[in-house]
């Protein structure tokens, strides 16, 4: 009886209505201003690489022009720096994906008795500030009279990725049937044969995932690298150091370039993603 | 053998042959074993203490790709990544057969569950029952010693179900290998199964073909599982001549053997088909007869399920088939009747 | 024919095999540890040997374990050797550190100098709050804008969420410092932003927007806005819809059923965004550099000039030292509640 009371006390009113009108739709125009808040700074980075500026600072638009396309490669150290960083992300991403695969699989397919500490250990690189990381790395291999450049870089650069490897590729291996495994022994395929012939080819998609993502973790990097680089000049750092002088266009030539590759990898993906599933 | 996971002991004594050949099942509700026991048959768990023999083979320390069994597993556990014809012919490449040898026999098998021409595909998309009858192939194909069934028909429905009941049965014939089956379905054991044991909490309550189990029930857990088990209070009073008396000094005639000798208060049960419902009165009456009143009348189209109750209070379930005869309603004073013969004795 | 019969059960003592994989293994593992700090090795190798060394010996240790669990610690090894070296070892060193004294000319000696953190407290006492300020103002506008955008794709995304959640972090392909640099542009003196919100009187008439405290916040919390988004959709895309309409079932309005059922249930992704939005805003120093003036500056920044510049390591190493346990102090509840298993999934 109570309830047919709030009932009555609540009819569904136009005013009502009216409201749930502007509420849902509120919502998605908010998202949709949220959105476009994420790409206004991707589009002035874009747009000013088009920009026809005097002098050294790029942060007024002073007209189109194409010039900073057409010498792209004209800024000295710009490209090298570029190189640079692909090496390290490759080679970094690459050694993080062998070490952080391996944990994942001892992860989601055993149980041993430190797993809460290795949780916690691979989760601390993660939580722990850039800065905070970056310094102390710096400090051991100032402890060990090593010097910093290329390969500092690449072994701190592991280091962070290594996490995220292993939380991508776990959340991969968890949604693996388990049974897969046993079906391969039970039809006579020891250890190291279902390994190589049913788990990996299943995680592989994760695995790659996993390195895409490191790679890009270690292009981006900036901080820990900027403690670790010693003589070394990556892209971040080129801008880094370009933008007290002032930061040539070129820079955003490449960073556009860079923008529109890896979006369209990603957009693509999407895509093929929706037309696999709705095929059967 | 036994399975202990830290203090919980999944198998607990468990000793058991099963005769090759022959369909097996291993019945029972959730968590009383069954699948533990079939895993370590299977080599996907150890035993605690205890030993394993196939065909007189000590096998208990073995990985599952030593020894001559296989299984099919409750999800089927097909290879995403591979195809049909991969999956099937994954055990043969393990074993050092030949390409054109490898593809006759897939061919074969593929046959023999009516699957030719899906070769190509991959396991996602085949239906249910397909990828059922694919698990199935991929497992004989191997001629093992056993094949290890792990609750195989779960996912799939009834109508599904009842075809592939029938179709293994057919298969396990025709091709003589020993299958040892998993299930929590009552049904689905006693149409299968030539010898079916009974397991609960660790332990194989009842060993015996089903028209064994079900009508000769040695325990009130086994007489529960299997149906509906009607089970009363008595005492006995001639063990020999088969004469138990009830608490309000009726009394019933149970069969000798199903006693075995017992004395004192035990319990005896009867299957619900077995009664025939009576009016006071009615000839050619079966020798056992209570006075019940119906308390429920359910029509389910192949017969009427009747609730009786007796003078002591106690809940009777009988069913009558739909041949015609005259329908009961709920209040209508009646006569429960059976053969002494049919009447089982529970011990435990 | 399968006959499952009685047996004896196995024994478990060691046998000489293993003994001598342990001893092995130990003594090698040890070797490598010896080596890391005192070897007239330099370089790069100084660092390589050693580890190889350990991880040898480690590996052979673990091969006289029994069970099938040695595989899991085999596995374990690279990865969680790499781990210990490069972030537990380093986590000391920048304790030990912190207490030394000494200037870079002179050389570094530990001494149990407290006064470091005393030093570090009082010069710089100020950047510490300011990088809790900013970071705590970016992560509630975080939550602000980012929230209501998880909402959004898990609940109305439909066919669209993959799309959405791909644009969400496109704009984080873009280089970090050319994104923090574009708001350089978009907040300049003369730009369209400055000059609305002039108009609004938000900003006084000659006032700029660069070289405050309001730049650095908005570049931090742009920056860091996928950390906070990413987290709170996965914890909103898990709720069982089922579980609203139940809530409309039993009389409540959308208002009610957002506070009673969605709410409640998207706070573990609410913490984690947090956690993950406000760690990284505190120690960053590439917003204030880029956006801000020295009077902006926050502990990062302070730090990297301590570190890179003035060659101040104890102090540098103390600064560094305290932010972890701030951070540390903040995750060990979050930790307690959720328990170690979310942690990496």
């Amino acid at each position: 009886m109570a309830v047919a009371e709030v009932l009555r006390q609540n009819p569904s009113a136009p005013r009502r209505r009216l409201g749930k009108f502007v509420k849902r739709h509120l919502l998605t125009v908010y998202a949709m201003a949220v959105l476009a808040y994420l790409f206004i700074p991707v589009a002035v980075v874009i747009l000013f690489s088009f920009n026809n500026n005097q002098g050294r600072f790029n942060f007024t638009w002073q007209g189109f022009t194409l010039r900073s396309w057409r010498n792209a490669f004209d800024v000295p150290g710009l490209f090298e720096s570029l190189l640079v960083s692909l090496r390290i992300a490759f080679l970094s991403a690459l050694v993080a994906t062998v070490l952080g695969t391996l944990i994942a699989l001892a992860l989601v397919r055993y149980s041993f008795r430190f797993r809460g500490t290795t949780n916690i250990l691979l989760f601390l690189p993660i939580a722990t500030p850039e800065v905070v990381l970056g310094s102390s790395v710096l400090a051991l291999f100032i402890t060990l009279n090593v010097a910093t450049g290329f390969a500092t870089i690449v072994i701190a650069h592991i280091l962070f990725n290594i996490s995220y490897v292993v939380v991508t590729v776990k959340a991969r291996l968890s949604g693996f049937d388990r049974h897969l495994e046993e079906a391969a022994m039970d039809l006579y395929a020891d250890e190291w044969t279902t390994f190589r012939k049913v788990t990996l080819p299943m995680i592989m998609p994760g695995v790659f995932a996993a390195f895409l993502l490191g790679f890009a973790l270690s292009f981006d990097d900036f901080i820990i690298t900027n403690f670790n680089s010693g003589q070394t000049v990556t892209f971040p750092l080129f801008i880094w150091g370009a933008a007290r002088v002032g930061v040539p266009p070129q820079v955003n030539v490449f960073g556009t370039a860079i923008f529109v590759i890896t979006a369209s990898i990603m957009l693509l993906s999407v895509f093929l993603q929706r037309s696999r599933r709705t095929q059967f | 053998m036994t399975k202990r996971f830290s203090d919980i002991v999944a198998v607990d004594d468990l000793t058991l042959d099963i005769e090759e050949h022959r369909f097996f099942a291993l019945l029972g509700p959730s968590g009383c074993g069954k699948t533990t026991t079939l895993r370590m048959i299977g080599g996907f768990e150890e035993p605690t203490t205890g030993t394993i023999r196939l065909d007189g083979q000590d096998v208990t320390g073995l990985k599952p790709y030593r020894r001559l069994a296989n299984t099919v597993f409750q999800s089927y556990a097909l290879f995403p990544h591979l195809s049909i014809y991969e999956n099937v012919a994954f055990g043969l490449r393990r074993t050092k057969v030949s390409d054109s040898e490898i593809k006759t026999r897939v061919g074969e098998m593929l046959d023999l569950v009516q699957l030719a021409g899906l070769e190509k595909r991959r396991s996602g998309q085949l239906s249910g029952g397909q990828q059922q009858r694919v698990a199935l192939a991929r497992a004989l194909i191997n001629h093992p010693k056993v094949l290890l069934l792990d609750e195989p028909l779960g996912a799939l429905d009834l109508k599904l179900r009842k075809e592939m009941q029938i179709e293994l049965k057919r298969i396990q014939t025709e091709v003589g290998i020993t299958f040892v089956h998993v299930t929590h379905d009552q049904e689905e054991a006693m149409t299968m199964a030539d010898t079916i044991a009974v397991m609960n909490e660790g332990r194989i309550e009842q060993l015996g073909s089903p028209t064994e189990i079900y009508e000769r029930p040695r325990s009130r857990f086994v007489a529960n599982f299997l149906g509906a088990s009607n089970l009363m209070s008595v005492r006995v009073i001639d063990a020999e001549a088969g004469r138990v008396k009830m608490a309000d000094g009726v009394e019933l005639g149970v069969d000798p053997d199903a006693l075995e000798a017992s004395e004192g208060e035990i319990l005896v049960g009867i299957r619900p088909e077995k009664i025939r419902l009576a009016m006071p009165g009615d000839s050619d009456l079966p020798r056992n007869s209570l006075e019940v009143v119906v308390t429920d009348a359910s029509f389910i189209g192949v017969a009427t399920q009747y609730l009786v109750r007796t003078s002591t209070g106690a809940e009777l379930s009988a069913v009558a088939q739909n041949v015609g005869a005259h329908r009961y309603s709920p209040g209508d004073h009646v006569l429960a009747t059976w053969e002494p013969g049919h009447t089982f004795a529970v011990h435990g | 024919m399968a006959d499952v019969g009685h047996a004896v059960a196995q024994t478990r003592r060691m046998t000489a095999r293993q003994w001598g994989l342990l001893i092995v293994g130990v003594v090698i593992t040890v070797l490598g540890v010896t080596m890391i700090t005192g070897s007239a090795l330099s370089g790069l190798a100084r660092l390589v040997i050693p580890i190889v060394l350990i991880g040898t010996g480690m590996a052979i240790t673990v091969a006289a374990i029994r069970s099938r669990t040695r595989v899991a610690y085999w596995l374990l090894i690279p990865g969680g050797l790499w781990l210990i070296i490069f972030y537990v070892i380093p986590m000391t060193q920048l304790a030990r550190t912190s207490l030394e004294e000494g200037t870079f000319q002179t050389g570094f000696e530990f001494a149990w100098r407290w006064d470091n953190f005393a030093e570090a407290f009082t010069t710089f006492g100020g950047q510490f709050f300011r990088s809790l300020l900013y970071g705590g103002v970016a992560t509630i506008i975080a939550i602000a804008i980012g929230y209501p955008l998880a909402y959004f794709i898990a609940f109305r995304g439909g066919r669209y969420k993959n799309l959405l959640l791909v644009m969400v972090l496109m704009p984080f392909l873009v280089p970090f410092l050319l994104r923090t640099l574009a708001w350089k542009v978009i907040l300049a003196d003369d730009g369209f932003v400055v000059g609305v919100f002039q108009t609004l009187g938000l900003v006084e008439e000659n006032g700029r927007l660069l070289a405050t405290g309001i730049a650095v916040v908005a570049g931090i919390t742009y920056n860091f806005l996928a950390f906070m988004t990413l987290p709170i959709y996965v914890s909103l895309e898990k709720i069982d819809h089922s579980l609203v309409e139940a809530a409309n079932d039993l009389y409540a309005s959308p208002m009610v059923a957002f506070r009673k059922v969605t709410w409640p249930l998207s706070r573990p992704g609410v913490v984690a965004g947090t956690l993950l939005t406000l760690i990284p805003a505190a120690g960053d120093y590439v917003n204030a550099q880029l956006l801000g003036t020295p009077q902006q500056f926050m502990i990062g920044n302070v730090i990297q000039s301590r570190f890179l510049v003035v060659l101040d390591y104890p102090v540098a190493s103390a600064l560094s030292l305290t932010l972890m346990v701030a951070v540390l102090l903040i995750i060990i509840p979050y930790v307690r509640a959720t328990g170690t298993e979310e942690l990496v999934a």
